[in-house]
């Protein structure tokens, strides 16, 4: 994966995402959803289903494009630039990844439904807030019946798909749940970027067999692609926030004036952007080096963690920049900035923050000069 | 056998090379960063690779080079920079011969270049002046042209490896009346040339590496002009883009890290979750450095270079090596304010020239202000004044 250089598919699907994004994404469409009681717009997400969008990752025979990660990565980083508060990670990465490893017609109606736009996906799969990857669930499937507590599970609204990881006598599973059945218990909350997350407990719920999609060592393999792409995409999406907030800031200062210059005249603020632009910079390299290790079978090196803590880290900074540059203004409603330093917020704690992704690194730095030795 | 390298996959050559480097490389020149080698044993360096047809690598081979594409370059500094080899400056063949190569007459090319190749010349570079670091274009050393001679008149510093050096080309002022950067001119000079002294100047790290050269009444032969008359700095950036590449690569941060493990390990210090949190975001740094570094070389290959991203690579780079030798100082506790080399798991590390060396860094090859100048006219176009 190059240096900002894109190939025909790629530079294909970024300039119908600036046309389509430029149009109806943005700030406005940002204010929108986070108005709306559910935090997600149905119309919008169907819209990007037309534009093959939510089937990137989806194979052929379940009505998806299988056009592979780095045109997923090209999608979320104007994803990003535009703070799309749509589901994209949650559902066309994260949930598309075990829709596509799945089999049996529930795995295929529900896949179908995410490649037209018709349904977002979600993946209830944490159990503590903040964890990384993922260990033995305590949330268990016994002779049909659910029982467990999952936190933070992301785009949470009415109408979402639901997938449930799960341990069973057989190994983890992936379950689709109805969210209306008996015992599913729901506590949303709304996140930073207008969208909700819920809390749900999970008693004594009704699983039939055709719902569990995949079990064993498939869920095992599936979920870790599924979690670590979605990290990796992730962080293109903060890193595109982050770059679109730059040039806003850089924007605002050329036309701000002080003390009779412009602020893009100070030379304090200048060489502090250019440093804020060499981050972005490292953080594009980071995430393409992530995804050509995720591509590469290594899920959990040192390339994934370094990723998600650089373009975390980066759009939280520019964030707090961005604020400080637009002066008091930056600290109004009104301005824009707000949005994306709120969309910064949610989107660089989801799937680890900096700080959790950095001491992983270590250790799985530690571990592989450990294993190489 | 220079004839066969560019056809080797990147693989096979990369064996090749390591395979003589590993059996060639004396054993007392493996002491990375801390170390350069100067006078007979750069000398010494540039006979063996020329003789084993190693010499040149970026040279193209009708000058005697190996006419290497940028990968084959970049994997030879990869093989050094793993086998732990002192550093070479080698301005000859790196900072000058590709100015002769591009400005130079016939003349000058048959005479500079094979002594070049051959170890037999060793040059220095005379651009900054005391007056003149981070805004070189106002330097003042003067040349004017009597007869057949070009007489020089001033003072260079920061000349690094001077002392060694056959000889030098230097960056003078043959015209005041024009905008500052159109009145430099780019001319070669012997150093045993009379009115010609050198005084060595002892840095930080103990080495007396960088020199001051006085020019007093110097008269060079007007022939040793490079290019025309005042088209001094024009010359001076005929520089190839691919070696500025080199001064973003992540080698010298990479090489203290390194150190940095080691030495965390020798103290018993690897339990310590602060020494891992810090460890943790240099080693993130180094990583996403290296993948920045990488990329771009690539794009490079393709040829395309972008100058923002270059000037910022610098920037990184060198505030990086920094970070770690920092890291390194506060690790060693009071060891840190030994004079003497460290005794660590084995190793003989010497903080102090290590902390010492990665100062001027920040400092040399376009001050790091001077480079988030540069980058910020390219971001958000020039600032007014």
């Amino acid at each position: 994966m190059g240096w900002r250089v894109d190939n025909d598919l790629q530079q294909m699907l970024r300039d119908s995402a600036r046309g389509y994004l430029g149009d109806v994404g943005g700030p406005s469409h940002a204010r929108k959803v986070r108005a709306q009681p559910d935090g997600f717009d149905a119309a919008a997400w169907a819209q990007m289903g037309e534009q093959g969008w939510t089937g990137v990752l989806l194979p052929e025979r379940l009505g998806g494009s299988d056009l592979g990660l780095e045109p997923a990565l090209t999608l979320a980083e104007e994803l990003g630039r535009s703070i799309a508060p749509e589901p994209f990670v949650s559902a066309a990465v994260i949930g598309a990844s075990l829709l596509g490893a799945a089999h049996g017609d529930r795995a295929e109606a529900l896949a179908g439904e995410l490649a037209q736009g018709g349904r977002s996906v979600t993946l209830a799969w944490q159990e503590a807030r903040g964890t990384l990857g993922f260990g033995n669930f305590a949330t268990r499937l016994t002779n049909g019946r659910l029982t467990g507590t999952k936190l933070h599970v992301p785009a949470w609204h009415s109408g979402t798909g639901l997938l449930v990881a799960a341990a069973s006598a057989d190994g983890p599973v992936i379950a689709v749940v109805n969210p209306g059945t008996h015992g599913v218990m729901a506590t949303a909350q709304r996140l930073t970027d207008g969208t909700f997350c819920a809390d749900i407990v999970f008693e004594q719920v009704a699983v039939a067999d055709d719902a569990i999609i995949l079990s064993g060592d498939a869920a095992r393999g599936a979920l870790a692609l599924a979690i670590a792409r979605g990290t990796v995409v992730l962080s293109a999406q903060l890193e595109g926030l982050a770059g679109a907030l730059w040039h806003m800031t850089s924007d605002y200062m050329k036309q701000r004036s002080q003390f009779g210059s412009r602020l893009s005249d100070f030379q304090a603020l200048r060489h502090r952007m250019v440093d804020l632009y060499a981050e972005i910079e490292l953080a594009a390299a980071s995430w393409r080096a992530a995804a050509t290790a995720v591509e590469a079978g290594d899920l959990s090196g040192v390339a994934v963690h370094a990723a998600k803590a650089r373009c975390s880290q980066i759009a939280q900074d520019m964030g707090r920049w961005a604020i400080q540059y637009h002066g008091a203004f930056g600290y109004t409603d009104e301005a824009d900035v707000g949005l994306f330093v709120h969309a910064a917020l949610s989107w660089s704690s989801w799937l680890g923050n900096p700080a959790a992704h950095r001491r992983a690194a270590v250790v799985a730095h530690r571990n592989g000069k450990a294993g190489h030795g | 056998m220079a004839e066969d390298l560019n056809t080797l996959s990147n693989d096979a050559f990369r064996l090749r090379w390591r395979e003589w480097l590993h059996a060639n490389f004396p054993a007392e020149w493996r002491i990375p960063i801390v170390h350069r080698l100067s006078g007979e044993n750069e000398r010494r360096w540039h006979r063996m690779t020329f003789a084993a047809g190693w010499r040149a690598p970026g040279w193209p081979k009708e000058f005697g080079g190996l006419g290497l594409d940028l990968e084959k370059q970049l994997i030879i500094n990869q093989e050094m920079e793993a086998h732990c080899c002192a550093r070479v400056l080698d301005s000859g063949a790196v900072l000058l011969a590709p100015v002769l190569m591009k400005y130079g007459t016939d003349e000058q090319k048959a005479r500079y270049l094979s002594a070049i190749l051959r170890g037999e010349d060793l040059w220095c570079q005379g651009y900054s002046e005391p007056n003149s670091g981070s805004d070189l274009a106002s330097l003042r050393t003067s040349a004017v042209l009597e007869g057949e001679h070009f007489v020089i008149n001033g003072q260079k510093i920061w000349t690094t490896l001077a002392a060694y050096a056959d000889r030098i080309f230097v960056l003078v002022r043959t015209n005041k009346d024009v905008k500052k950067q159109a009145g430099i001119s780019f001319i070669l000079a012997d150093m045993d040339t009379p009115g010609l002294t050198v005084r060595p100047i002892m840095n930080l790290a103990g080495e007396d590496e960088l020199c001051e050269i006085f020019f007093d009444n110097v008269r060079v032969p007007a022939e040793n002009l490079v290019g025309e008359i005042d088209q001094g700095w024009t010359v001076a950036k005929a520089l190839l883009g691919d070696e500025r590449i080199a001064n973003g690569a992540p080698t010298l941060p990479r090489q203290s890290f390194e150190m940095l493990e080691q030495l965390v390990e020798g103290l018993g210090q690897i339990e310590d979750l602060g020494v891992a949190d810090r460890a943790a975001v240099l080693l993130c740094d180094l990583h996403d450095l290296a993948a920045l570094h990488s990329q771009v070389a690539d794009a490079a290959i393709r040829g395309e270079i972008d100058n923002a991203v270059l000037g910022l690579m610098k920037v990184l780079a060198t505030d990086l090596f920094q970070r770690v030798t920092d890291e390194l100082l506060r690790v060693a506790g009071e060891s840190a304010g030994l004079v003497e080399p460290v005794g660590v798991g084995g190793l003989d590390m010497d903080l102090r020239k290590l902390f010492m060396v990665a100062r001027p860094s920040t400092i040399y090859a376009g001050a790091n202000e001077v480079q988030r100048n540069i980058v910020s006219n390219m971001l958000m176009g020039p600032a007014a004044r």
